[in-house]
């Protein structure tokens, strides 16, 4: 496995080195072999070379971190309050005897949030698996049903407690998102679960969940990427992950250097963004920003 | 076996579609695979709605066989489903003359009857308890517990009036310039660089998590950690 | 329990009979308001003004049932607009429930008041799965995607569709919605493929949108109910979102005054406990 993954990444660098020889090919080139300057400017899009070049230096840092990461350097994450309340939640259920209640989001599985989700939700259920604490998981798509379940059977295969998984703790409630809404809430008021966890895709029904779940007394951590929803959880939960806290929720949790490299990357990409901002407004403020914005536009 | 082969179908479809993105669209090969993977993306897309009947029958089903407590309700679940979804799917040249207008989606089908006096009504019900969780979780959380919490509630106030007529009015009253300085400075300019920030860094969290799914660093999505 | 206590604590059913007043109120005694217009609206109104006559619009009906009251209005007006400018429209949707019916349904009801003809003036392309691949799929081929519209016509017998093959036939996307779709059709049709997109979205939304706004990536909003009675205005045909502005006021009127109700019994309480812990 760490050869495929090692032979991978040459051929996606290979490849794109290729694509930038070809594309970026001097003039000397071009004399000599008209025919492939002629083909190779017609193959590559030359308007989406600052995309490349952005792209290309994205996945370099991300993977130097992880390289980095990998021969175990210490890299250091600030604390994340909702993720260091995920145990004491469950804690909570289990002391109550009640229920844990996870929704891995509302959007299906090819959304990032909604992996993000499913990974969460595979360290929620190795945390109620060792506590022996029932989990609820209700969701909206059927392959977020099959990955839900395989990641909930995994984790409780890790545990050392593969009789008490129960294939229908993870159960397909409706494809509608009011009737998901509806159905969830009644749940709620039945069971009246002691943690409510809700990390993924959200829209409208994000604060009827929540408030639902503060009726019932609750305990309830939300972690979501949509800005417009994040208020909503805010004002009704106890524990918020906002944007990108969600993202680094499986780094953070499982501590593992692959991961934690990959979050380090991307903050060093948001130290190059503010930079390149600061730049640009200092040329614009000077009058000289002009052709500085243009390599950021597509043309 | 059942790890290699789904980390080799992500990663290929994925370098493919990295590729077509900075292909030209006229070049032949990669442009084809590339239209051809979103058709099949599509298709598999619809294919998941069969999985989703399919799941929620089985699991219904199973709580009214062992009549477990509310198995009526589940009951009502299962009809429901082939309810609305035979008569949608029901051939037109099944049916008698003068009534293949119950079949299909069509406007007058039983399929559009269900949707427009059941499903419409029910989902616009839930949306509009919103109405009510809005006002009384703004009543609980807009407490002038801080310095941040009390420009968090005069803001809010602010933008509250801004957003309907009699509130605009109300501001117009205190003044002429307050709408639009609301408008230029509040929307367009503290929470617009705000949402752009929260944009940036999920966008970022989102291009890293593709990264990792691509390269078969991240396989949580599999239920492998 | 003091009357402090009282207000700082008020039981959730007192707010939910005081807004079912609020709601209730303005059937039984209406009021009408003048509607000031937003840039934004402005911007849109204008994008589609400028149009050239006869040119292809695609309007979505991205939304669910759910959210009809507010996203139903801005889909008429924008109906209103096209046909009164004699544009064709092309209708799709990314949501199965909801979608196509709302879109089948509105858009019929308003072609016949406009005069227009299924196949020449408009089309339905209904629904696909998989949006992603849908916005990106368009962009070569419409036909790929749809071979054939929500009723099962194929594409190649709709005159409309002859001409339209792919984004380069459209002229302008009008997206209604109220879920994150827009953020793709932003980062797929307006970024990849440099199509102006114009969006009516619910007031939830709306913030998020300026950021669009802002960098010339959405050419003009309409924000919730207000801005579809700022359209409604605009285009000359006020109704339900106009209507609607009367409930909308009182109601924020009734949680600007739950706040400052509730931070009153908050900060009363507060002083008279801190008074009792002084005299100890």
């Amino acid at each position: 496995m760490p050869h495929i993954k090692r032979i991978s990444q040459s051929v996606f660098f290979v490849l794109t080195f290729a694509f930038i020889l070809f594309s970026a090919c001097p003039t000397g080139a071009q004399e000599e072999t008209p025919a492939v300057a002629e083909v190779s400017q017609k193959l590559f899009r030359a308007d989406r070379t600052n995309v490349l070049i952005f792209s290309l230096i994205f996945a370099g840092v991300i993977l130097t971190y992880t390289k980095l990461a990998k021969k175990g350097k210490p890299l250091f994450i600030r604390k994340i309050a909702g993720l260091d309340a995920l145990e004491e939640a469950v804690g909570r259920a289990t002391e109550m005897g009640k229920p844990v209640l996870f929704i891995p989001g509302l959007q299906e599985l090819d959304e990032m949030e909604t992996i993000a989700g499913i990974s969460i939700l595979g360290r929620v259920a190795k945390i109620t698996a060792q506590y022996d604490t029932p989990l609820m998981v209700p969701v909206r798509y059927p392959l977020v049903l099959a990955a839900g379940q395989e990641a909930v059977e995994q984790a409780y295969i890790q545990a050392g407690k593969r009789d008490s998984y129960n294939k229908d703790c993870v159960r397909y409630v409706a494809g509608e998102q009011m009737a998901f809404a509806a159905s969830v809430n009644g749940l709620m008021m039945r069971e009246r679960p002691a943690a409510n966890i809700f990390m993924g895709a959200f829209f409208a029904e994000s604060l009827l969940l929540a408030e639902t779940g503060n009726a019932a007394g609750s305990i309830q951590i939300a972690g979501t990427a949509r800005p417009e929803q994040i208020p909503f959880f805010i004002a009704a939960c106890d524990y918020t992950l906002m944007g990108e806290e969600l993202y680094a929720a499986s780094a953070y949790l499982s501590h593992e250097p692959l991961l934690l490299g990959g979050l380090k990357g991307q903050d060093l990409i948001k130290v190059i963004i503010i930079v390149a901002l600061v730049v640009g407004m200092v040329l614009i403020l000077t009058g000289n920003g002009t052709r500085y914005v243009e390599l950021f536009i597509p043309k | 076996m059942r790890t290699l082969l789904p980390l080799a179908i992500a990663f290929i479809s994925g370098l493919i579609m990295v590729i077509a993105f900075f292909i030209n669209p006229e070049q032949k090969t990669v442009g084809t695979i590339s239209q051809d993977l979103l058709i099949w993306s599509s298709i598999i897309g619809g294919f998941t709605f069969l999985l989703g009947a399919i799941s929620i029958t089985r699991v219904n089903w199973k709580q009214v066989s062992m009549r477990k407590p509310g198995w009526g309700y589940n009951l009502l679940t299962v009809l429901a489903v082939f309810v609305m979804a035979v008569p949608a799917l029901w051939p037109a040249a099944w049916l008698p003359s003068g009534w293949e207008r119950l079949a299909g989606r069509n406007a007058g089908s039983i399929y559009d009857w269900l949707f427009l006096y059941t499903a419409t009504p029910m989902s616009q019900t839930m949306f509009a308890i919103l109405a009510f969780y809005i006002a009384s979780a703004a009543y609980r959380a807009f407490r002038a517990r801080s310095t941040e919490a009390t420009l968090l509630l005069l803001t809010a106030s602010m933008v509250m009036l801004w957003r309907v007529p009699m509130g605009e009015a109300f501001l117009l009253f205190i003044s002429p310039d307050l709408p639009g300085v609301i408008n230029t400075y509040i929307m367009g300019g503290i929470s617009l660089s705000v949402q752009r920030g929260i944009i940036i860094g999920a966008a970022l969290g989102a291009a890293t998590m593709s990264l990792r799914i691509l390269l078969g660093i991240e396989r949580t999505y599999m239920g492998r950690s | 329990m003091n009357i402090w206590q009282r207000l700082a604590g008020l039981h959730r059913q007192w707010i939910f009979i005081l807004v079912w007043i609020a709601v209730i109120f303005p059937l039984i005694v209406p009021a009408t308001f003048e509607i000031s217009t937003t840039p934004e609206v402005k911007a849109l109104y204008d994008a589609v003004e400028a149009l050239p006559d006869s040119s292809v619009v695609m309007l979505t009906f991205d939304l669910y049932p759910n959210a009809l009251a507010e996203t139903e209005p801005m889909t008429r007006a924008a109906l209103h607009h096209l046909f009164r400018n004699n544009h064709k429209v092309v209708t799709v949707t990314t949501i199965p429930l909801g979608g196509p019916s709302v879109a089948e349904r509105v858009t019929r009801e308003l072609a016949a008041e406009y005069g227009k003809v299924y196949g020449t003036d408009f089309v339905n392309l209904g629904y696909k799965p998989n949006y992603v691949s849908v916005l990106k799929g368009m962009g070569s081929s419409i036909e790929s995607i749809y071979p054939a519209d929500n009723s099962g016509t194929p594409l190649g017998r709709l005159p409309l569709m002859t001409t339209v093959k792919n984004y380069a036939d459209i002229a302008f996307i009008f997206v209604v919605t109220d879920n994150g779709i827009i953020d793709f059709w932003i980062s797929i049709v307006n970024a990849q493929f440099g199509k102006p997109v114009g969006a009516g979205v619910t007031s939830v939304m709306a913030p998020k949108q300026y950021a669009y706004i802002g960098s010339g990536q959405l050419t003009g909003m309409l924000g919730g109910m207000k801005g579809a009675a700022e359209y409604e205005q605009l285009v000359g045909k006020p109704a339900l979102a106009v209507t609607g502005m009367g409930i909308q006021s009182l109601v924020h009127f009734l949680l600007i005054g739950l706040i400052v109700v509730g931070n009153l019994g908050f900060f009363m309480n507060r002083r008279s406990q801190a008074k009792k812990g002084g005299g100890a």
